[in-house]
């Protein structure tokens, strides 16, 4: 076999059914071995058994595996050619590894002869993606190709998941090998370390210290974040919180992961977080967090978070996260689903019961004075009411993406989630310019699905091109731009941080036709939506169209992102805005001192 | 305070920059580094010197071990301070 064919051969071989990817000189091998592979291999319905997905740009094809793996739960993807197609590739990459979402990504090289030679679309692409990615392969021996090929998908799933990036130059694509079927590299370091936190068992004394500190609570709570969702262990917390009847707060990553209308799910935490759920980490005496980080944008000042908890709880899957942030006084390095079930099953050995009355009834009065709320009185339709218009309808079954940005935060706080994987977002790197993709990788995971993008001018303009791929594979993809003309999130800063010296953020986004764009594009039903009183009628049948379809709306240019804390400042100094009671008068806010702590 | 930690790398093409990639996206000093061969041609040992609290040393072991080519992290630091330093061997 060539090594294009082997390649083929181990996507094949791992489950891989879509490929998302851009071709070029450099890869040109690969994409033969595709359309040879494809040529002889259908499926039931005689399509390809290994789908090619082209996108408008490399970045667009990096999303589009992203969201594939984020809905999906696999191994995302994409293959590109060297030098740009690589770099290009540099953003999603980075942006999955923040992210810890499962990618394999191939890239073509130079020759191995032309390798540092300054080649022609050549670039360190070992260099580059080697602060971005999991880990790097720069095949140089074909006869390690199959072996690293294999390997590259092992390490993208295995322990916390992430991208991997196998650098294969064209003569290496060309050098023909005999096919094992079967082999792996011995990464032995990696595989010990693995072992260990895969094997690694709670004891009784660890679970005796935990619920006793746990017995010991009036006001518990869970904090999940992505690790839940990554680990499949969204079951597992359900039950843990059933069986205990304790709350849970999630991070933005971490939605779904309780049904969010479950009585006992308080929706998101942190600077844009629900009021209730960040009152209830204010209130709570006991934390259990579960693949969860103290992300700056959850514990931004890590001394004030949680600051009446006597008792932080932590278990992750990587030992780096454990202490990296905010010291906690008990924590596992090792499987979500099984500590849970461990820990439970503990505690009925035990007879452990917890009498949480009193809590539960606190959590539900801070759910009704400090509900999520906007200026529903306004003539201009507000960006919050178009996210409960589809959400009616949809009912927490849809798959949601989204660019980043002020509709990113409105789409985690108005929407319901009620599994995993159906909220996919650029949390940690808060990339522009993800959504569209990533909407049109869920998709191709869930051909039958309802999935939405719901985008904003700024972010969906950054990879508009995919706009075409939209309709180029005839995707029943809903694209919903709330367009409030502008950089909303920068315009709100600029207003709170920087006394309203709207740099930057007056020069664009003021002249684009999306519609026609849309239209331009392929995409036959594409509409904007200017008056309020259209707003529910235009939804339902936008949402029913049975193809591809995007509706603009334009929205108050004014709403603002509520509640917000702001950077540097607690939960305490949280402000909920002009609609959101507060418990208490937030202190004003200080411009100066906080654009000392302003990232 | 100065920590000298050795380190047992896979011999893989660019195992080298990942480590001296960490220290400078942890944005975390590299004073000094050797690189010498072993028994072992598929494995190298580096010495390496960098100064910070314990909380740094934590973290940076912790990354380290996350490197898929590191084999093996130790940290051997310098303890004291009042002109006695004494070896301590940590993992």
């Amino acid at each position: 076999m060539s090594g294009a064919d082997i390649v083929v051969q181990v996507l094949a071989d791992e489950g891989t059914k879509v490929l998302f990817g851009y071709s070029g000189g450099a890869i040109l091998p690969v994409y033969d071995a595709i359309f040879r592979y494809n040529a002889l291999h259908r499926d039931a319905g005689g399509r390809d058994r290994l789908a090619l997905v082209v996108p408008a740009n490399e970045q667009g094809a990096g999303f589009m595996a992203s969201g594939f793996a984020r809905a999906s739960g696999g191994v995302g993807v994409a293959v590109v050619t060297s030098g740009p197609g690589a770099t290009n590739l540099v953003t999603p990459i980075r942006d999955a590894l923040a992210d810890s979402i499962p990618m394999v990504a191939i890239c073509g090289q130079v020759p191995t002869a032309a390798l540092g030679s300054d080649a022609f679309q050549e670039a360190p692409v070992a260099n580059i993606m080697g602060a971005c990615a999991k880990h790097v392969f720069l095949v140089t021996d074909a006869t390690q190709l199959e072996a690293t090929l294999r390997t590259a998908f092992e390490l993208a799933r295995s322990g916390r998941p992430g991208p991997v990036v196998v650098d294969i130059p064209k003569n290496v694509q060309n050098a023909v090998q005999p096919f094992d079927g079967e082999r792996h590299l011995p990464i032995p370091g990696y595989r010990r370390r693995l072992e260990a936190v895969e094997h690694a068992r709670l004891d009784d004394a660890d679970c005796e210290r935990l619920l006793d500190a746990l017995a010991q609570a009036r006001r518990p709570l869970i904090y999940a974040g992505g690790g839940v969702v990554a680990s499949g262990a969204a079951p597992a917390l359900r039950a843990f919180s059933r069986a205990f009847g304790l709350p849970a707060v999630t991070s933005l990553m971490g939605l779904g992961v309780m049904d969010t209308r479950d009585p006992l799910a308080l929706h998101m935490l942190g600077m844009h977080g629900t009021a209730y759920a960040n009152y209830a980490v204010e209130d709570c005496d006991f934390l259990l967090v579960l693949g969860a980080r103290f992300d700056d944008r959850v514990a931004g000042v890590p001394d004030k978070f949680a600051p009446r908890a006597k008792f932080i709880a932590q278990i992750d899957i990587d030992p780096a996260e454990v202490g990296k942030v905010k010291a906690v006084d008990w924590a596992h390095v090792g499987q979500l689903g099984a500590s849970l079930e461990r820990i439970a099953h503990y505690a009925r050995s035990r007879g452990v019961r917890l009498q949480l009355d009193d809590w539960h009834a606190h959590l539900a009065a801070l759910k009704r004075a400090h509900a999520m709320n906007y200026d529903r009185a306004s003539p201009l339709i507000q960006p919050q009411a178009v996210i409960e218009a589809i959400n009616r309808q949809t009912q927490g079954r849809a798959i949601i993406a989204t660019g980043v940005g002020q509709h990113q935060m409105w789409s985690a706080q108005f929407f319901d989630f009620a599994e995993p994987r159906h909220w996919l977002t650029s949390g940690s790197m808060g990339t522009m310019g993800f959504g569209l993709p990533a909407a049109i990788g869920a998709q191709f995971a869930h051909p039958g699905a309802m999935v939405i993008d719901v985008d904003g001018d700024g972010s969906i303009r950054m990879n508009v091109g995919e706009l075409e791929t939209v309709a180029t594979y005839g995707l029943p993809l809903k694209i919903v731009l709330l367009n409030n003309h502008g950089d909303g999130m920068v315009r709100q800063w600029q207003k709170l941080f920087f006394k309203g010296r709207y740099s930057a953020t007056d020069k664009n986004l003021h002249t684009k036709d999306f519609v026609r764009a849309a239209q331009a594009d392929g995409i036959a039903w594409a509409r904007r939506l200017e008056r309020k009183e259209d707003l529910e009628a235009t939804v339902a049948e936008f949402l029913a169209v049975a193809g591809p379809a995007f509706l603009e709306v334009v929205v108050d240019p004014d709403a603002g992102v509520y509640p917000m804390v702001g950077p540097g400042a607690s939960y305490a100094q949280m402000i909920t805005g002009d609609f959101i009671p507060s418990r208490a008068a937030p202190p004003p806010v200080d411009a100066e001192a906080s654009t000392m702590h302003m990232f | 305070m100065k920590h000298t930690l050795s380190i047992l790398l896979q011999n893989e093409s660019g195992a080298l920059v990942r480590v001296a990639g960490l220290f400078a996206a942890r944005h975390v000093n590299i004073d000094a580094l050797t690189v010498a061969a072993t028994h072992d041609p598929a494995i190298s040992q580096l010495t390496l010197v960098l100064h910070g609290d314990e909380g740094t040393l934590e973290q940076i072991l912790r990354q380290l071990r996350k490197l898929v080519d590191v084999l093996d992290v130790s940290s051997l630091s310098l303890m004291g301070g009042f002109g006695q330093p004494a070896l301590a061997a940590h993992t």
